[in-house]
């Protein structure tokens, strides 16, 4: 027998492994969908939230304003409390998220005597411009996120997160 | 098998360095009839079968959804309750008067006990050697008998359940998603029907044990939506309605009815 | 490749004795259903395998979901069997298999029984089996409640006042499995979430391995 034909051993062994294969197949496919939906599951934007801060109050000095809006994680519906750095400027409103960069504790404004006028996360040092971006030298990686804002009434409304649009490269 | 002096080993492990076993499956020529390697003659058959079994699985979890009645409530007092369909045959057995009442522990714990103590002493209640069926009259006619026993009664519990009430019973209601009827009852104060179903010692009083006070249902179906004219509402009432409604509950005067019904009928949803 | 890797393991390992072992028994003619076609009835022991495979797996893909608590137990079976991608499907897998595995390890019972495989040698492999055939009506039964609909909860009342009728130990056993002496609620939905996902599983491997080792031991019953 030449070295290229396929023995029935052989031709036993592969379709054994095809057959398993498919048995296999059949059997995750719908469990590993199943189990990754939430990576596949496209969120829709957001709605915008309303605040109780009077937009014509803000000043060019961050100040923190709190929101809360029903959250619906999957079968479970509850009110979150976030909060957002606001400010003005010029007459454009600035909504900054609060969430740090490097490891994701909350940045406070002012919160080191040594550098004013800038955002301070306390965990690791980690400092930003007003407008977000972080300074090198300091542990954060990128510029903190923005907000999408409106307002209506008077009042400020706090829409989805998106990457920093403040920041110059 | 190769020991002692001569033999090599792979470093300083136990595993030998020469005549490892070679991988090739054993020749059973030499067995009786047609045997053959389970792996992988045999092996490739078996998970042929099991291919078309797990299409047909499939097919099945596809074509028919896993039911999911509404979410238990402990105090809805007309459920009829329904083991899973593999406990019917016990189900059944006790509605019967030698195994219910004074004698419920001959049903539920002495008969099914016998029968799997039996069953599980099986080879020492049953001695002989033979193997046949024919040859064992003994076991196999008990066998038998438990077999027809256990299809029979699973059989009745099927044929004198009421499957259409079953159904009713656990129906998702609304409700139990957490999405409440589009529909304000309190912007029908006025109607005189209001006051009838709201005063909870009136004579509504039973109507409202069933459909609840704020008319969403409970026992009895939801009363906001029905789609019914108030002829139709009073006639329900008088009459009572398959399954499970009574007529004639309603305790208030003719004119009361008409009230209730007309409040009923008018509780739509606004387009 | 695949060769030279599994020369590579072998050299240092010696795996071929291990699963060779197993691989190669012997399947003789009267039971291949290829030779006979009544031998199709040896088969169902097989199948009760697969589909308790297939339990386990999609078991423990639905307990990514799946939450043992009163309040949320219902809506979280709700949400994986509507809004998950195939959760209809991976939720159907487990409730028909629940159905099927019965019906299997039944037909299984019935040829082992019909054909007198349990004589002697094979007495306490038959113990085994009947045990396993305990312990899946157990994963049945604790199954049933888990997604605390209302047949569920009515169900398991009638099944928990049966335990309760057992002489002496009864109530006992009624206390232990619901965790209140009265009520049916959280506690005994997460005793019999822990039952079910825990103490039997566990409780079926044990035996299912003495089951297969017995088999290979012993090997399989010969022709009538």
């Amino acid at each position: 027998m030449s070295n290229n034909r396929v023995s029935r051993r052989q031709f036993l062994n592969y379709t054994l492994t095809g057959v398993g294969g498919f048995m296999a197949a059949g059997m995750l496919m719908p469990m590993v969908r199943f189990a990754i939906d939430p990576v596949l599951q496209s969120k829709g934007a957001g709605d915008f939230v309303p605040t109780d801060q009077k937009v014509a109050e803000l000043t060019e000095t961050p100040v923190k304003v709190n929101f809360s809006f029903e959250q619906v994680d999957a079968w479970y519906k509850s009110d979150v409390t976030a909060m957002a750095w606001v400010y003005k400027e010029g007459d454009k409103v600035v909504a900054l998220s609060p969430v740090c960069k490097h490891l994701g504790c909350t940045v406070g404004w002012e919160g080191d005597k040594n550098h004013p006028d800038e955002f301070f996360c306390a965990c690791h040092a980690g400092r930003y411009h007003k407008n977000g971006e972080n300074i090198p030298g300091t542990p954060p990686l990128g510029p903190l996120d923005e907000f999408e804002v409106e307002e209506k009434d008077g009042l400020l409304l706090i829409g989805p997160v998106r990457p920093n649009t403040l920041v110059k490269k | 098998m190769q020991r002692g002096k001569g033999m090599k080993f792979v470093g300083d492990s136990r595993i030998k360095a020469n005549h490892r076993m070679p991988n090739l499956p054993k020749d059973y020529s030499e067995y009786p009839g047609k045997t053959e390697a389970f792996w992988p003659d045999f092996l490739l058959k078996e998970w042929m079968v099991g291919a078309v079994f797990l299409i047909g699985y499939l097919l099945l979890t596809v074509g028919h959804p896993s039911p999911l009645e509404g979410p238990a409530d402990p105090t809805n007092a007309a459920y009829i309750p329904l083991p899973d369909w593999y406990f019917l045959f016990v189900y059944q057995l006790l509605k019967y008067s030698f195994a219910s009442g004074p004698y419920n522990i001959i049903g539920a714990i002495v008969m099914p006990g016998l029968a799997f103590g039996a069953l599980m002493l099986m080879p020492f209640l049953d001695t002989t050697p033979e193997r046949r069926p024919s040859k064992r009259p003994l076991p196999t006619a008990f066998m038998l008998l438990a077999v027809a026993s256990i299809f029979y009664l699973t059989w009745e519990s099927v044929v004198n359940h009421d499957w259409e009430a079953a159904k009713a019973q656990g129906e998702i209601k609304p409700s139990d998603l957490g999405e409440g009827p589009k529909v304000d009852i309190e912007d029908f104060k006025d109607m005189p029907g209001y006051e009838i179903w709201m005063d909870d010692a009136g004579p509504a009083a039973s109507c409202i044990g069933c459909h609840g006070g704020d008319l969403t249902g409970g026992a009895g179906p939801m009363l906001i939506n029905t789609g019914l004219e108030a002829e139709e509402i009073e006639t329900i009432a008088h009459d009572g309605k398959a399954p499970g409604m009574p007529g004639g509950t309603f305790a208030g005067s003719d004119e009361e009815l008409k009230e209730l019904a007309e409040f009923i009928a008018s509780l739509k949803e606004e387009e | 490749m695949l060769n030279k890797i599994y020369d590579w393991v072998d050299e240092r390992l010696d795996i071929t004795p291990i699963w060779r072992d197993i691989a190669d028994h012997e399947v003789p003619e009267h039971v291949n259903p290829a030779h006979h076609f009544s031998a199709f009835v040896y088969c169902f022991g097989g199948l009760t395998f697969f589909i308790t495979v297939i339990q386990i797996l999609s078991g423990m893909f639905l307990t990514m979901y799946y939450v043992p608590d009163v309040e949320n137990a219902w809506k979280s079976v709700y949400y994986l069997q509507n809004e998950v991608a195939f959760g209809e499907i991976v939720r159907g897998m487990h409730h028909w298999g629940a159905s099927l595995v019965i019906v299997m390890m039944f037909l299984h019972t019935l040829r082992v029984f019909f054909t007198g495989s349990y004589k002697k040698p094979r007495e306490l492999n038959w113990i085994v089996g009947v045990g396993i055939f305990g312990v899946m009506i157990g994963l049945g039964f604790t199954g049933y409640l888990l997604p605390w609909d209302m047949k569920a909860l009515f169900a398991t009342k009638v099944g928990l006042e049966i335990a309760g009728s057992v002489p002496f130990i009864g109530d006992m056993i009624k206390v232990l499995l619901a965790g209140d002496t009265t009520i049916i609620g959280a506690q005994t939905l997460t005793r019999f979430f822990a039952i079910h996902v825990f103490f039997l599983p566990a409780a079926l491997f044990a035996l299912l391995a003495a089951h297969f080792i017995m088999i290979r031991r012993q090997g399989i019953s010969g022709p009538l």
